[in-house]
């Protein structure tokens, strides 16, 4: 647990002194909601504006995700011999959730600044949020260190975790939907039952299969 | 799997379910008509595609149990049998769509689901072409295709019965399915034969490709 606890603290550490990838990821958001906001010069219909959300979310996550691996392959050497694959794993998963629904959340504050904030039920919302997020996390947590032992860097990073990233996204567009009032059918509790549910078979996923990727 | 008895099952299956299918009576239903004979296709290729891809998530669970190359090779021509059964589905499925629903390609969570299944494989055959080290590449794919794998049966499997979406595939959403068509028996007597004689054809094709993938391995080295 301690060696969790601290792995979790070194990574946050490392995201707050490299400001580079600080400033890269608010710049991201910034410039990316403001072209969203430059786009439409009425207000946005809900449909829209649920879809643009989650692709910005996504983009936004694979962006932020990328960072936080590359140039530290001497590092990890490091890591590998104090701590088991096991630790690791949920260290990670729980940091990037973490960091993911920060950045996540600053992309929504900025969303709503310039483009507007037609939900009807917030708080079922920002629920929606931390479950997808925390899917989409642990998704790409994988994801990258399948990616990172082929030869395709995040053109291949993108190309295996799009598709599997459709069956979270449908959910949380169909929770944000219910959320915003547009035409569909179904309730909050069936659908927060499916997200949750993928949340916990990603996670489970990523325990189980992760030490098969550790160390060559 | 070189014996003869199992293939000839095969065609003899395959050629009742092409004369069967076509000339057999089938149950006479508004919008369907007669393009309820493509049960005996579209249909029995997402079982033969979910046999195939089974049998290569066995042999990924394998490898990585206990690595061999020759796993490796069964898992991933399975993965590329699996994919043309997939396409072939995706086929028959659209064409049957645009004489009964009237387009091509709707929204719809059966829909969604195929699609995810033949991106994620064709991401699968796109991880594998990345990596040259054999052994790295075997292992790493038998971690995607778990993981793929194991999604996609969440996906298409469980989230449609919690989402409480509504399907226009039949099957689904008040739209009969086919124990309902089977009532008059007639169309079970092709179905069942068909869907063994599709299974059974899809992994005659993948041990044919496993073969070829074996030989071709042995000329390398």
């Amino acid at each position: 647990m301690n060696q969790i606890i601290a792995i979790i603290q070194r990574e946050f550490r490392h995201e707050i002194r490299s400001r580079k990838s600080w400033l890269a990821i608010l710049l991201y958001i910034a410039s990316i909601v403001y072209i969203c906001y430059l786009g439409f010069h009425h207000d946005l219909d809900a449909e829209t504006w649920n879809t643009l959300f989650w692709i910005l979310v996504v983009f936004i996550a694979m962006f932020a995700s990328s960072g936080s691996f590359s140039g530290r392959e001497a590092e990890m050497l490091y890591i590998y011999t104090l701590v088991s694959p096991q630790k690791f794993i949920i260290a990670r998963l729980i940091y990037n959730g973490l960091f993911m629904l920060f950045v996540s959340l600053m992309a929504f504050g900025g969303y709503i600044f310039f483009v507007g904030c037609p939900l009807s039920n917030l708080p079922i919302f920002l629920l929606t949020m931390l479950f997808t997020i925390w899917g989409i996390a642990s998704l790409l947590t994988l994801s990258f260190s399948i990616a990172a032992k082929g030869a395709g860097g995040f053109a291949l990073m993108s190309i295996i975790s799009f598709p599997l990233l459709i069956p979270l996204l449908i959910s949380a567009q169909h929770l944000a939907a219910l959320c915003l009032n547009i035409g569909y059918t179904g309730g909050y509790a069936g659908n927060m039952v499916a997200l949750i549910s993928l949340d916990v078979i990603v996670a489970a996923l990523s325990y189980l299969l992760f030490p098969y990727l550790w160390r060559d | 799997m070189r014996a003869v008895w199992w293939k000839a099952i095969c065609v003899i299956l395959l050629v009742y379910t092409a004369v069967a299918g076509f000339l057999m009576p089938v149950p006479a239903l508004p919008i369907l008509h007669e393009t309820i004979r493509n049960l005996y296709f579209h249909v029995c290729m997402w079982f033969a595609m979910m046999f195939i891809l089974t049998v290569s998530l066995v042999y990924s669970i394998k490898n990585l149990r206990n690595p061999n190359p020759d796993y490796d090779i069964i898992a991933s021509q399975c993965v590329t049998t699996g994919m043309a059964f997939g396409i072939l589905g995706l086929i028959t499925g659209s064409l049957w769509a645009r004489y009964t629903w009237g387009a091509w390609w709707i929204n719809d969570p059966k829909l969604n689901g195929a699609v995810i299944t033949l991106l994620s494989y064709f991401a699968y055959i796109v991880l594998r072409n990345s990596m040259d080290d054999e052994q790295k590449k075997s292992r790493v794919s038998a971690v995607y295709n778990i993981f793929a794998y194991v999604m996609l049966v969440v996906f298409v499997m469980i989230y449609p019965r919690l989402s409480e979406v509504d399907s226009l595939h039949p099957g689904n959403g008040g739209n009969p399915g086919f124990n309902v068509y089977d009532l008059d028996s007639h169309m079970r007597m092709v179905f069942y034969p068909a869907v063994i004689g599709w299974v059974l054809l899809s992994a005659w094709i993948a041990t044919l490709s496993i073969r070829l993938e074996r030989i071709k391995q042995l000329k390398n080295q």
